[in-house]
C-alpha cells in the first residue's frame, strides 16, 4: 500500500521533468524571441539583448539553468510583461479552475442521472434520445458551441451576459460550453458501466432481498458502477483544463489558457513554461488523487 | 446531453444572475465601453509597441502634438513649435497643464520622457522610432529644444504619439508601477483599475486643460474572440467594436443599437514579389502580374466596397504621394503577353504565402486571378505568429511572394513604407530579402535625411514612378477603418485608425 503511493508518487515527478524538458525543446524549436521583441531594430541591438537574455548559451547549459530555477519556483521573467512569470501564471489560474470545475459539476450532475436512467431503460425512447444527444454534443466544436448559446441566451433571449467575468451571470454560459464537451463521454461511461452491473448477481441478490429498485441501483449497482467513471472523470479533467483555452477566448473569461495562448504567440518562453508547468502539475496531482481514491474505492488494489 | 436540460439549469444559473448587481446602466449614458481583442503589456506608454496599447494611451496621456481629423498637426501639449535649424527643433510648452496627480507639467518632465526612451538600458521597444534624437534640452520654464543627430524629417510625426510623462511620479513609485497600478498623465481620462485581461477602466480627469470629457467613464474590455464582440455590440454590451469585416457589415448597418463609421487609412495591401528567383527575378513577370489583378472586383466583392486603389504602395493620405502615377489598369491579355516576353509562354508555377488571416478571401481571389493568366498559384496560409515571423521575415523563405498589409505605424509619410518594404540594408524589415531594385536605396536614403519637403516630395515622385515601372510588388489596395458603434455614442473613424474618444459624444435624443 505505502509502496504503491511511493512508485506514484516518483512517476509524478518523472512525468513534470518530461514535461518541462518537451516545452523547452519545442519553444527553442519554435523562433527567436529577440526578433519579435524588437522587429525593427539594427542586428547589433538584437545581439545585444540576446546575450543579455543568456540565448546564446548553448542549449544544455540553458535547460540545466531553467531546470535549476524551477525548483528553487523561479520561471524567470516575462519578455512581454516585464514581471516574474509565474505569479501572472498562478494569479490566472483561480478562474480557470473555477471555470473547469463548474464545467465538471455540470458534467457529472447532468451524466450520472441520465446515464443511469438510459442504462435501466436500456433501448427505450429515452436511452435512444440520450444517445443522439450524445453523438451532438461530442461533435460540435467548443468554440462554436460557446458562440451558439451566446447566440441564443445573450442576443436572443437576453438571459444572460455575452461575456466576461464579472458577475455570477457571466459563469453560465462558459461553464455550460466546456460541459457539452465533457457531458457524453460521461455519460456513455455512467450507462456502459451500470449495464455491467446491473444484471449480476449481487444485484440480483439485492433486489431479492426486497428492497426498492432505486435503493438498488444507487446503493448496490451505482458504488460499482463508479470506479471507471472516476477514472475517465480524472482524465477529463485534464482534457477540460485544455478545453477552458478556447472556452475562456470565446467568453473573454480571465483565466491561464488565454495568457498562454498569448505567450505563444509572442514566444513568451517563461510565461509558456510556467504555465504548462502549473497545468500539468495540476493534470499529474488530479490523476494522482484519482489513483488514492481508486485504491480506497476498490480494496482489491491494496491486495495487490 | 446537455442540450436537453441546459436551457433550465442556465435559467436557474441566469435567476442567480438577476440577484446580483445589474450592470450600470443609468439613464444618463456616462460610461463608454470598447472592446479591444487584447490589452498591451503594460500602461506605460513607452514600453509598448502595440496598436491596442496604444489607443488605451492616448486617452490618458499627451504628446507634444495632436493630430487633428483631417490629419493637420495641432498643439497639444507644445502650443507652437519651428526648427531653428536642420537638426534642432524648438517647441513652447502649454503652461500650466496638470498631471492627474496635480503636479504642474514642466519642461523636466518633457527632457525625462525622451530621457527614457533613448536610454538603451531600459530597452523601449520604441528606441528605433526617435533614435534620430540625441538629445533633449531645458532651455527655460516653457521651452525645450530637440537636437537630432541628423535631419530628421519624421520628427512631427513622431511626436503625436509621444506620450509625456511625470518624471517625478516615476521616479517616486518606479517603472514598474508606473506601468502597472499607477499610471499618471495629462490626458482627458485618469486611471482607476486594470483587471488583467478583462478591462482597463478610466474616469474623467476634472482639470484636464482642454476641459472635462463628455462621459465620465472610459472602459476598455478585453474580448478576442470577433463573434463575442459583435454579440456584445448588438446587445449593448460594448459601445465600440474595431475591425468590422465585410461579411458582418450588412447586418450591423441595419441593426436597431448600432450604426457603422467607416474612413480610409494608410494599411496598404500587396503582394510583395521575391525578386532572387524566378519567376520574379525578371521585370516582365512581375508587371504581367500586376495587369493580372482585377483589383475592383475584389474591393467590391470581397470588401464591401471600402478600398481604393493604388497605384504604388505609397497611401494617398502619406506625405509624398503622387496622384500622377497611375495604378496598373486590369489587362488579362496584356498580363499573357508580358509572361510570354519573360520567358513563361506556357505559364508557370509558383506558390504564395500570408498570415493575413482577416484578408484571406481577398489573398486567394487574387491567386485565382493570376493563375487565370497563367502564373498559376498555390495560396498558402500561415498561422500568424513565431513560425510565420520567422520564415517570412526573420529567414526570408517565402518564395516567390507574400500577400501582406503594412499600415505604417500610422506615420501619415512614404518613408513609412517604403523603407520596411523595399530598402534593402541588413536589420531592416523584409526589403532586405525581397526587393532588388538598382537605386532605390540611395533614393530612400536621401529623402529620409532631409527636411526640405519641396525636395523630398520630388523624390517620393521619382521613387513611385520607379517601383510603379519595376514592380517589385503586385500594388493592391488601402482598406477603410470600420468601427461599429452603439447608436448612443456620437463617433466617428479616424483616418490614423487612432480612437480619439475626448470626440466622443453621447447621442442626442
Amino acid at each position: 500500500m505505502l509502496s504503491l503511493v511511493t512508485r506514484r508518487l516518483v512517476r509524478l515527478v518523472v512525468v513534470l521533468a518530461g514535461v518541462s524538458l518537451v516545452t523547452f525543446s519545442i519553444l527553442q524549436a519554435s523562433g527567436d524571441p529577440v526578433a519579435l521583441m524588437m522587429p525593427e531594430a539594427p542586428e547589433a541591438d538584437r545581439i545585444a539583448l540576446r546575450l543579455s537574455m543568456g540565448f546564446d548559451d548553448p542549449l544544455p547549459v540553458q535547460f540545466g539553468r531553467f531546470v535549476g530555477n524551477i525548483v528553487r519556483g523561479d520561471f524567470g521573467q516575462s519578455f512581454f510583461h516585464r514581471e516574474p512569470a509565474l505569479p501572472l501564471v498562478l494569479a490566472r489560474m483561480p478562474t480557470t479552475l473555477l471555470l473547469t470545475l463548474l464545467a465538471m459539476g455540470l458534467s457529472l450532475v447532468i451524466a450520472i442521472p441520465i446515464g443511469i436512467l438510459s442504462a435501466v431503460r436500456r433501448n427505450s425512447a429515452f436511452d435512444h434520445g440520450a444517445t443522439l444527444v450524445v453523438f451532438l454534443g461530442t461533435s460540435m466544436p467548443v468554440f462554436w458551441t460557446g458562440i451558439m448559446l451566446i447566440l441564443l441566451f445573450a442576443v436572443q433571449l437576453r438571459v444572460l451576459p455575452v461575456s466576461g467575468w464579472e458577475t455570477w451571470g457571466a459563469l453560465v454560459l462558459p461553464a455550460a460550453t466546456l460541459a457539452t464537451f465533457s457531458t457524453p463521454l460521461l455519460l456513455r461511461i455512467v450507462r456502459s458501466s451500470m449495464l455491467e452491473v446491473i444484471n449480476l448477481d449481487y444485484v440480483r441478490t439485492a433486489r431479492a432481498k426486497g428492497v426498492s429498485e432505486w435503493f438498488v441501483i444507487c446503493r448496490h449497482a451505482l458504488t460499482n458502477a463508479a470506479l471507471p467513471l472516476v477514472t475517465v472523470a480524472g482524465l477529463q479533467f485534464g482534457l477540460l483544463l485544455g478545453g477552458a483555452i478556447i472556452t475562456e477566448t470565446v467568453f473573454a473569461v480571465p483565466g491561464v489558457g488565454r495568457l498562454i495562448v498569448g505567450a505563444i504567440r509572442q514566444l513568451d518562453f517563461p510565461i509558456v513554461q510556467a504555465g504548462v508547468f502549473v497545468l500539468a502539475l495540476i493534470v499529474v496531482l488530479v490523476n494522482f488523487a484519482v489513483d488514492m481514491l481508486y485504491i480506497y474505492l476498490n480494496p482489491q488494489i491494496r491486495v495487490r | 446531453m446537455k442540450r436537453s436540460i441546459a436551457p433550465a439549469v442556465a435559467l436557474a444559473f441566469a435567476l442567480l444572475a438577476l440577484a446580483a448587481p445589474a450592470p450600470a446602466s443609468a439613464q444618463v449614458k456616462d460610461t463608454l465601453t470598447v472592446a479591444l481583442v487584447s490589452h498591451a503589456p503594460t500602461l506605460d506608454p513607452h514600453m509598448h509597441f502595440e496598436r491596442v496599447g496604444i489607443l488605451v494611451n492616448i486617452n490618458m496621456f499627451d504628446s507634444l502634438l495632436h493630430r487633428s481629423t483631417k490629419l493637420q498637426f495641432e498643439p497639444s501639449l507644445a502650443t507652437s513649435w519651428k526648427a531653428i535649424s536642420d537638426t534642432q527643433w524648438e517647441f513652447k510648452l502649454r503652461k500650466g497643464v496638470r498631471f492627474h496627480n496635480g503636479d504642474v507639467l514642466t519642461p523636466a518632465d518633457v527632457k525625462y520622457s525622451f530621457d527614457r526612451v533613448i536610454d538603451q538600458t531600459k530597452k523601449s521597444p520604441q528606441y528605433g522610432n526617435i533614435r534620430a534624437i540625441k538629445e533633449v534640452k531645458v532651455v527655460d520654464a516653457d521651452t525645450v529644444h530637440i537636437i537630432t543627430d541628423k535631419p530628421f524629417p519624421l520628427l512631427l510625426e513622431r511626436l503625436v504619439f509621444f506620450p509625456i510623462v511625470n518624471k517625478k511620479h516615476i521616479e517616486t513609485v518606479g517603472d514598474q508601477a508606473f506601468g502597472t497600478t499607477s499610471p499618471v498623465g495629462t490626458g482627458p481620462w485618469k486611471f482607476v483599475e486594470w483587471k488583467r485581461d478583462q478591462v482597463i477602466r478610466l474616469e474623467a480627469f476634472d482639470q484636464h486643460w482642454r476641459g472635462k470629457p463628455a462621459f465620465k467613464y472610459l472602459n476598455f474590455r478585453n474580448v478576442p474572440e470577433v463573434a463575442t464582440q459583435v454579440a456584445e455590440i448588438k446587445t449593448g454590451g460594448v459601445d465600440i467594436i474595431r475591425n468590422v469585416s465585410a461579411d458582418i457589415l450588412p447586418e450591423l448597418k441595419t441593426h436597431p443599437l448600432a450604426y457603422i463609421s467607416s474612413t480610409p487609412i494608410l494599411r496598404v495591401h500587396y503582394v510583395a514579389l521575391d525578386m532572387r528567383s524566378a519567376p520574379f527575378d525578371k521585370k516582365a513577370a512581375r508587371q504581367a502580374a500586376n495587369y493580372a489583378v482585377d483589383k475592383s472586383t475584389v474591393i467590391q466583392k470581397l470588401m464591401a466596397g471600402l478600398g481604393t486603389q493604388v497605384a504604388t504602395t505609397v497611401q494617398p493620405p502619406a506625405f509624398g504621394f503622387d496622384p500622377e502615377v497611375k495604378p496598373y489598369p486590369f489587362d488579362q491579355k496584356k498580363a499573357k503577353e508580358l509572361l510570354t516576353q519573360a520567358g513563361f509562354p506556357n505559364g508557370v508555377d509558383i506558390t504564395l504565402h500570408s498570415a493575413s488571416v482577416a484578408d484571406r478571401p481577398s489573398f486567394e481571389a487574387v491567386s485565382q486571378m493570376l493563375t487565370e493568366v497563367g502564373i498559376r498559384t498555390t495560396p498558402r496560409m500561415w498561422d500568424p505568429g513565431p513560425a510565420w515571423n520567422k520564415f517570412f521575415q526573420a529567414e526570408g523563405k517565402a518564395t516567390h511572394g507574400a500577400y501582406g498589409t503594412w499600415g505604417n505605424y500610422s506615420v501619415f509619410d512614404a518613408d513609412a513604407v517604403l523603407h520596411p518594404l523595399y530598402h534593402t540594408e541588413p536589420g531592416g524589415w523584409i526589403g532586405k530579402w525581397y526587393a532588388r531594385v538598382e537605386g532605390l536605396d540611395r533614393l530612400i536614403d536621401e529623402a529620409r535625411s532631409s527636411v526640405d519637403q519641396p525636395k523630398r516630395k520630388r523624390l517620393y515622385a521619382q521613387i513611385q514612378q520607379m517601383i510603379r515601372e519595376e514592380a517589385p510588388t503586385i500594388f493592391l489596395y488601402t482598406q477603410y477603418d470600420t468601427l461599429a458603434i452603439s447608436k448612443k455614442v456620437q463617433y466617428a473613424a479616424r483616418p490614423d485608425e487612432w480612437l480619439w474618444l475626448y470626440d466622443a459624444k453621447p447621442a442626442a435624443r
